[in-house]
């Protein structure tokens, strides 16, 4: 209560909000408005027609499972690494700001620059990695990357990985390093080994910084766009459509507003739902630490 | 020892494999035509030439793309960060009634989280509508309004941070609550700006989703649009596009090294603190 001491004149916070409100509610609130009645209309005449053909569209259905596993594999892959790094990282090494700062580079890409990396280096005839492959004596006839249908998700996770794991790493590091000393001494006298202090010391201190990195990662998995509609543009044929890619097809190449805001919707009440659980359990690990 | 090793190998590993497709699209872009499709691929040996940077920005169009990238990245930052800046000040210095202070920067933060897609459709048909369609200043308004929460939120933790005492002083000293703000506070959270300016500039720089949706011609086209429209074409100019890359790189890698300081805050909406 006492914090906030300096406030006689009762206009002028308003006054200071008030522009920035304004953009908000124009360009953030009234496009989802907009969106709502767009969604509503089939042709002429109103309804949730748009709503309806979501459940027997398979396109929808298969650009749904497509990015729930994109997102599930490339955060489960970004975090394992990125903790592994970290914990490497987070003890006494030498040189480790030049790590630290050579490892910003790919997060700090445009992600259309780091897609076309990667179509430089998957190029199967005359890519990087092929030729490199190749020169070392492994047949590359068959790995022909993002133009085939079993190994092009693959290579956009694995992109989404190189791009995105610094980024967990950072996170994380800032995370280990704000864990003050005391906890790992008694762990230390108590004669719990590294496993055991790994568990039960850094783990649960670490969570909070877990969990928004997680969030984040979460948010941005589900509606990625960028580097696939680079790399295969949803392809081949449409192996790696995720659920925006579908929705910017149906917005701009096919012209049907109404359907793609219907699925707009649903992908934002999924990103709504998982942040919202996301958020609970921040609360409670703070509440509790 | 063997664990140290062991230590320095995973990380040296690391390194390689951040760097070096970076590096190999800088080797394709000094690279003349038939080095793009030697084998083996000459990593290291090559003859440099610059013949695709003078095709992709003197031939081609990708130096008006690059003057519009810059263009629309300064301005909607300045904007976002004039309005965000006194909203963030508001939001961090007076207690509103209904705990509306916090209700709002909530809510400001909550309008950041929506995927790009979901306001790319409405915005298109509303710039439409607006006959913006094609033009920078509809990427300028755009831009702003997805850097205003960030702003707002981030200023907020930087004026949280000063000393209220000081502006007191101020105050007792007869100047207003605004020339407190720009004499005293301002200053003091000068560099958490900077840093907040800069992630604007790099967020607005990679753009793409919007840019891609909301222009069509060269006179409003972003760098990341013109590099896009290089590869879905049917010949795919290597050089060019990896040249233009190579360009749009330059300036995020000064900026983000000049800020890694607050890197780890901005990119956490703030959350984690370094």
């Amino acid at each position: 209560m006492g914090r906030r001491v300096l406030l006689r004149s009762s206009w002028l916070p308003y006054l200071l909000i008030a522009p920035a409100l304004a953009v908000l509610l124009a360009l953030s609130i009234y496009p989802l408005i907009y969106s709502i009645t767009v969604s509503l209309q089939v042709g002429e005449a109103w309804g949730f027609g748009n709503f309806t053909r979501l459940a027997s569209d398979n396109f929808f259905l298969t650009a749904m499972a497509h990015t729930f596993v994109y997102a599930a594999a490339a955060l489960t892959c970004e975090f394992l690494l990125g903790l592994g790094l970290a914990l490497l990282l987070n003890g006494q090494i030498r040189g480790r700001g030049l790590f630290r700062a050579t490892l910003l580079v790919p997060m700090m890409l445009p992600p259309v620059v780091a897609a076309v990396v990667w179509r430089l280096m998957l190029n199967p005839n005359f890519g990087a990695v092929n030729g490199t492959l190749k020169q070392i004596g492994i047949d590359t006839e068959s790995l022909t990357w993002t133009a085939s249908p079993g190994l092009a998700m693959l290579s956009v996770i694995a992109v989404d990985v190189w791009q995105w794991t610094p980024f967990v790493f950072l996170v994380l590091l800032a995370g280990l390093q704000a864990i003050p000393q005391e906890p790992y001494e008694a762990a230390l006298i108590d004669g719990s080994n590294r496993w055991q202090t790994f568990r039960h010391v850094t783990l649960p201190l670490l969570k909070p910084a877990i969990l928004i990195v997680l969030l984040l990662r979460t948010m941005d998995l589900l509606r990625v766009f960028d580097q696939i509609f680079i790399l295969t543009e949803g392809g081949p044929g449409f192996a790696t459509e995720t659920i925006s890619l579908y929705i910017y097809r149906t917005a701009f190449r096919f012209f049907d507003f109404g359907y793609a805001a219907a699925m707009s919707f649903v992908l934002l009440a999924l990103t709504n739902v998982i942040s919202v659980v996301y958020i609970r359990f921040l609360k409670h690990e703070t509440r509790i630490s | 020892m063997k664990h140290g090793f062991l230590k320095y190998g995973f990380l040296v590993v690391a390194l390689v494999a951040a760097l070096a497709p970076v590096y190999w699209m800088f080797t394709i872009s000094l690279k003349s035509e038939v080095d793009h499709f030697a084998f083996p691929p000459p990593w290291f040996t090559f003859t440099p030439t610059l013949e695709h940077y003078y095709d992709a920005f003197v031939t081609r169009s990708f130096g008006q793309y690059l003057i519009t990238s810059a263009i629309v990245a300064v301005v909607s930052t300045l904007f976002a960060l004039v309005l965000g800046t006194l909203a963030a000040y508001a939001l961090a210095r007076f207690r509103l009634p209904y705990d509306l202070d916090r209700r709002l920067s909530l809510w400001i933060l909550s309008t950041r989280m929506f995927p790009a897609i979901v306001t790319a459709v409405p915005l298109f048909l509303m710039m439409r509508d607006l006959t913006l369609l094609d033009t920078k200043a509809s990427l300028i308004i755009v831009y702003t309004s997805f850097n205003l929460p960030f702003v707002v939120w981030m200023m907020r933790g930087f004026f949280d941070e000063v000393p209220r005492d000081l502006e007191e002083a101020a105050l007792v000293d007869g100047d207003s609550r605004l020339g407190a703000l720009v004499r005293v506070v301002l200053p003091l959270v000068a560099p958490g700006l900077a840093a907040t300016a800069v992630f604007c500039l790099i967020v607005s720089w990679n753009e793409f989703l919007f840019a891609l949706v909301l222009t069509q011609t060269d006179a409003s086209m972003t760098l990341p649009v013109g590099i896009a429209g290089r590869v879905t074409q049917y010949e795919i100019k290597w050089g060019v596009m990896s040249a233009a890359g190579a360009v749009a790189i330059v300036p995020i890698l000064v900026f983000a090294m000049a800020m890694q300081k607050y890197l780890v805050r901005g990119l956490s909406l703030g959350a984690v603190k370094e």
